[in-house]
């Protein structure tokens, strides 16, 4: 910089731009390579931006600024405009951001004069007009004053007083060369700042405002020139309090702030354990310095240029001190040996966890490699024995404290955590996880609770055995916990002599008031998550602990959100397709509670009513005839009176028509191996069945339009994902259901006006007598089903949801941007796929009258479709990718 | 002065709420929105607004433009985050003023809304920037999946965020839809939210979005002559003037992001409907630069690096 050679080369980097020109394709033309300035327009008082081709010296681009608003700086090196003299876009791409950044406040400078038609609104007045310009350090082949305003510039004015208003001048000049230049200055000088700052304390002692005011603006102008150089010097230890106190005195704010009074008075350092090298510790105190100015000292002032070298010298700062940190072994062995120790103060205790965490945080400015290293130094250091520890605690902060820690794990690499809690010791750890979820956090958030689980808990990314040793802990131990807290939460009913009751009634009612709705929102959320991503598993569970039964208890809750989550868990169950649990649904009596607040909710257009109505409408269209059979009989008498909705009429015509195709049944039952399920065939029954399960899961989640598919799904090693088979759904035939002992449909003879009392207690009677016998079956079944799942190797496929998405985002994002760059060639590709989707969907969806054709014959006919792509994830990916490129229809870039 | 008084006070300075200030606000925000209609009515007069996208301070233009709320009535046409500088103020302020006066504004769902998008787009990073975890992410992202899909003025102005589906011929149809989801890739609900009018399009056509269609003039008059209503007003598409209108005014395109991504340049517009549905359009543009408050942080008053 600044060597003052042959005029044409020695231009500074900063002014290094290309110079692009939209054609008429389009596209952008490249017009050569140059350097910029602001300059004269020849013959006139207008400035303009001039570009000279680097090679030749000829004038690649000459334009007048104009006042209008074309100009535009996209990212941090381009700055483009519609030229109206061209009548085309023209763009100047820079080198460097900070070149970019004086061009662009120059064009706003010469701007704003214009608008006020007089240099005198400028801090500094009209500028004086310099003859020379070899002096200058940059090298215009033009020889209008304005550049070369500071060209005779060879030193800084002395420092004192009386010189701060040149001082300033000379620091707000706006011309690029002649910032370079100052800048260069104020580098090489050797007590610039130690003189300012003389001053600045001589000023303060006199309370002399005004000049306090200027020196502000010269370090703010200081600030502005952006120069690394600069900077390393006024954030040294020795000045910086003063330039924080020069800062205090912006004339634009009535008060004199009092940043220094903060930083000595309130600011605290800790040190959890002591840190040794002087160098570490100056670039610790560094850092909180830096960012302190960055957001609180002059956020309002800096620009979009200034702030991100701040931030880099943050981040730099911050991987110096963590690998210095992690490098030191007995800094780390200190560290963890008195985590363990078990002397320590509580309050030495959470500093210690405190710091674990801001050291694992600003880990993030390591590069990759380094932080998975460190991370995993910490895994064989014990620092999952230490968490667990840590949600021993009472204190919760402490805890929540614990939780970041273990999603900044999670984000790094979810196995670390994952091969911890299959091992013995680790099992502790999510018990203590789930006990958090359900533990009541007061006003903090501890959504991280379910986060942490469902990423312990996803079976997409988890491998087999870890997987299975997880989900077999969590069902075993954990899951009834969470069923327990839902039990516990709900209000008696008429029905309740049904639940079971573990604790007396007294303490039950103390427990209701207790709990917390987003805890039970929570619990719900990661059930809907479980009976997508573990579906035998929790069938299991849900046919012997009548789970269902309980969840549906949240439907006497006085939240609405809550009875509507109520709502969508069974939902979620009946898009399983899974005959079963239907039966299980329609034994149990369990779309009552659901029938029953969507009657009580009257004519209301509100969530509750749409969800029912949704729920509705997916049985009439996946035709589920166990299902919709048992609605009409059961539950027609109190839904006749919402005959008027669509949905409603529509799943009675359905139920008529079904009834009237009755005479077929024989036939389809010919076909149907299912039909003759009875107590002696249910063994060969149940083996099919989970030996099928893989693609019926398939099938369920590729029919289910409810299901969002978010993110690119892993492929299954097996490819099995959309390898169909005929469902069975549906086929099962009314008189089977009567054939079943245990089922006794409600009366159709019963008179439609009987009072719900009545119906309550027939049902209550029937559960009764039907747990009896039903128990040593069941406890047979168990057994069974047991045995099954433990030689199930089969890899569940279901349909990705929001959960493991939110779980893990910055994978998701990678995956994303990654699919940025595919979809460019991809999407029309794409847009034909998800368009034929669209037109099967839409045809289904407008189907108002059900149609005989069997409605699962279109979520069949899907599936070549899919297959036909190839690779069924990529389909994903590029809609995806399309999303994101095309979401905006003006994109400038 | 209640809590929340004070904290839409705080939050018309651009100064975020505290974490469990959030966690309070949504919970009440879940309440309140679960009781709203997939096509929520709306009395006038009301004014209509476009995308804001996290451009909080011309979003303060607008109030002055449009008036206070709950002194005007408002219906927001989503897209409330990405892209600004501030989605967390912006959106926060308006769901606090949803819960301080929950029948006089109107927020309703945009693309944007969505855990997907506001990941790749800004308020997902802005969260984890202002707060340093992203659980207030998480929360807001909960509400996302309570707001309405679309509104409909006295019977006469249905309004959504993006436009028309081939799935959706009658209001009614909009109901069954369970909008407690994340915003799905296709279907009804992902067509409301990204579809677009376009000129040159007969029926229905590919959307270069990637989502949702492209709709002609002919599905636009068959809907609204089907559903009985005047006109279709709606968002997501940036229009330099602020507003326009297609096919005839059978549908308008509202914009209320004055110099959108703080370099596009065009103006912003509001509608306002009065008793009688008369319109009147109010053009702003974006807020002088001087007005631009600080985005301050809170030091954490101790640290160990």
């Amino acid at each position: 910089m600044g060597a003052q050679g042959k005029p044409s080369n020695s231009v500074n980097p900063m002014q290094r731009v290309k110079v692009y020109r939209l054609n008429d394709d389009g596209k952008w033309d490249d017009r050569g390579t140059g350097h910029v300035t602001v300059d004269y327009v020849e013959r006139s008082e207008d400035l303009g931006l001039f570009v000279t081709d680097e090679e030749d010296n000829e004038t690649l681009l000459a334009h007048r600024i104009r006042s209008d608003e074309i100009y535009r700086r996209q990212e941090d090196t381009i700055i483009s405009w519609r030229d109206p003299e061209y009548s085309t876009e023209l763009a100047l791409s820079f080198q460097e951001a900070t070149g970019c950044s004086f061009i662009w406040d120059n064009i706003c400078n010469v701007q704003r004069n214009m608008h006020f038609n007089s240099l005198s609104d400028l801090e500094i007045g009209p500028r004086p007009a310099v003859e020379t310009l070899e002096a200058s350090g940059t090298s215009q082949a033009h020889d209008e004053p304005y550049h070369s305003i500071n060209s005779e510039l060879r030193e800084l004015p002395a420092v004192e007083l009386s010189t701060l208003p040149l001082i300033l001048k000379t620091v707000m000049e706006s011309d690029v060369a002649d910032q370079m230049r100052v800048t260069e200055l104020i580098v090489h000088s050797p007590n610039f700042f130690t003189k300012l700052m003389d001053v600045f304390r001589i000023c303060e002692d006199l309370e002399n405002l005004d000049d306090l005011h200027t020196i502000f603006k010269i370090v703010r102008g200081i600030f502005l020139l952006n120069s690394p150089h600069i900077f390393e010097k006024i954030f040294g230890d020795e000045i910086i309090m003063d330039i924080i106190g020069a800062l205090e005195y912006d004339p634009e704010v009535p008060h004199v702030q009092h940043h220094r009074g903060f930083l000595k008075e309130h600011v605290v350092f800790k040190e959890a354990i002591p840190i040794k090298d002087p160098s570490v510790l100056s670039k610790i105190h560094e850092t909180y310095r830096v960012n302190y100015i960055k957001d609180v000292v002059l956020p309002r002032v800096l620009d979009d240029a200034t702030i991100s070298s701040l931030n880099s010298i943050v981040h730099a700062n911050n991987a110096i001190v963590v690998s210095s940190l992690k490098d030191d072994s007995t800094f780390i062995q200190e560290l963890f040996a008195r985590m363990r120790s078990s002397t320590i103060s509580a309050e030495s205790r959470k500093n210690l966890v405190l710091f674990l965490h801001e050291f694992c945080n600003l880990s993030k400015s390591l590069q990759l490699a380094q932080q998975m290293r460190l991370f995993r130094d910490l895994v064989s250091e014990g620092i999952f024995d230490i968490l667990t520890e840590v949600f021993r605690s009472q204190d919760k902060r402490l805890i929540l404290t614990g939780t970041d820690i273990l999603i900044l794990f999670l984000n790094q690499d979810p196995n670390l955590l994952r091969m911890y809690v299959t091992r013995q010791e680790g099992n502790t750890l999510l018990g203590l996880l789930v006990k958090g979820m359900i533990t009541d956090f007061g006003e903090n958030m501890h959504c991280q609770f379910l986060e942490i689980l469902r990423s312990l808990l996803d079976s997409y990314t988890l491998s087999g055995s870890q997987r299975d040793t997880i989900i077999e802990i969590f069902y075993e131990k954990h899951l009834n916990q969470l069923i327990e807290v839902i039990v516990l939460s709900c209000p008696p009913k008429g029905v309740d002599h049904k639940m079971p009751q573990p604790l007396c009634s007294g303490e039950k009612e103390k427990n209701q008031g207790v709990i917390k709705p987003e805890i039970l929102s929570n619990i719900l959320e990661l059930l809907c998550f479980c009976v997508h991503h573990h579906p035998y598993r929790i069938k299991c569970n849900f046919l012997f602990n009548n789970v269902i039964e309980k969840v549906l208890f949240l439907t006497r809750r006085r939240e609405k959100y809550l009875v509507v989550a109520a709502v969508r868990f069974v939902r979620t169950i009946i898009s399983r397709h899974d005959e079963q649990l239907l039966l299980h649904i329609v034994k149990n009596n369990l779309l009552k509670p659901i029938v029953d607040v969507f009657v009580g909710n009257g004519n209301r257009y509100n969530l509750l009513n749409s969800t029912v109505l949704e729920l509705f409408e997916y049985i009439r269209k996946e035709n589920l005839k166990t299902l919709i059979r048992y609605l009409v009989d059961s539950f027609w008498s109190q839904l006749v009176e919402f005959k008027n909705l669509p949905s409603l009429q529509a799943l009675k015509v359905k139920y008529d028509q079904s009834r009237e195709n009755g005479e077929t049944r024989s036939i389809i039952n010919m076909v149907d191996p299912r039909k003759r399920t009875d107590e002696r065939a249910l063994e060969k029954e149940e083996e099919d069945y989970f030996n099928e399960d893989s693609d019926e899961e398939d099938t369920a989640s590729a029919q289910s339009s409810h299901v969002s598919k978010q993110g690119a799904e892993p492929v299954l090693p097996n490819g099995a994902r959309f390898n169909l088979r005929p469902i069975r759904v549906g086929l099962v035939d009314y008189d089977d259901d009567e054939d079943d002992e245990d089922y006794i449909p409600p009366s159709r003879s019963k008179p439609e006006s009987s009072p719900s009392s009545v119906r309550t207690e027939d049902t209550a009677e029937k559960s009764k007598r039907k747990s009896s016998n039903a128990e040593e079956n069941e406890l047979r079944k168990k057994r069974r089903l047991e045995k099954t799942l433990s030689e199930d190797t089969v890899v569940p496929a279901t349909s990705c949801s929001t959960c493991s998405l939110a779980a893990s985002p910055s994978k998701e994002l990678i995956i994303y941007k990654h699919s940025i760059s595919q979809s460019s060639d991809k999407s029309c590709n794409s847009n034909d796929e998800t368009t034929e989707k669209k037109a099967e969907a839409s045809r289904n969806h407008s189907n108002c009258l059900p149609n005989t054709a069997d409605s699962r014959q279109s979520g069949r006919e899907e599936c070549p479709l899919v297959q036909a792509n190839g690779s069924n994830s990529s389909l994903e990916i590029a809609e995806n990718g399309a999303n994101v490129t095309g979401s905006e229809p003006y994109s400038v870039r | 002065m209640s809590d929340l008084d004070r904290q839409i006070e705080q939050l018309k300075r651009c100064e975020p709420l505290k974490e469990s200030e959030v966690k309070a606000l949504c919970l009440k925000a879940m309440e309140i929105l679960v009781e709203e209609s997939n096509v929520q009515r709306v009395d006038a007069p009301v004014t209509i607004c476009g995308d804001i996208h996290g451009q909080f301070y011309d979003m303060k233009e607008l109030f002055k433009v449009g008036g206070d709320c709950p002194k005007t009535n408002y219906l927001f046409l989503g897209d409330f985050v990405d892209r600004g500088f501030y989605s967390v103020e912006t959106f926060l302020l308006l769901l606090a003023l949803k819960v301080r006066y929950p029948d006089r504004i109107t927020l309703i769902r945009g693309n944007h809304e969505s855990r997907q998008i506001t990941q790749v787009y800004g308020f997902y990073d802005e969260c984890l920037r202002k707060y340093g975890s992203v659980n207030v992410w998480r929360y807001c992202t909960d509400i996302f999946d309570y707001l309405s899909l679309s509104a409909l003025i006295e019977n006469r102005v249905f309004s959504v965020h993006g436009g028309l589906s081939p799935a959706i011929n009658t209001l009614d149809q909009i109901r069954t839809i369970d909008r407690k989801q994340e915003v799905p890739h296709d279907g009804a609900m992902c067509d409301l939210l990204w579809s677009d009018p376009e000129d040159i399009v007969d029926g229905w056509g590919l959307s270069p979005r990637g989502a949702g269609f492209l709709f002609g003039g002919n599905v636009v008059s068959g809907f609204n002559h089907t559903n009985n209503i005047d006109y279709i007003c709606r968002a997501h598409q940036l229009v330099m003037e602020g507003y326009k209108w297609m096919f005839n005014n059978q549908i308008v395109t509202v914009w209320s992001a004055p110099n959108y991504c703080y370099r596009c340049g065009n103006v912003a517009a509001i509608l306002e409907l009065d008793e009688n549905l008369n319109k009147q359009f109010r053009v702003f543009e974006a807020a002088p630069h001087e007005s631009r408050g600080a985005p301050s942080k809170k030091p954490a008053p101790d640290y160990f690096l």
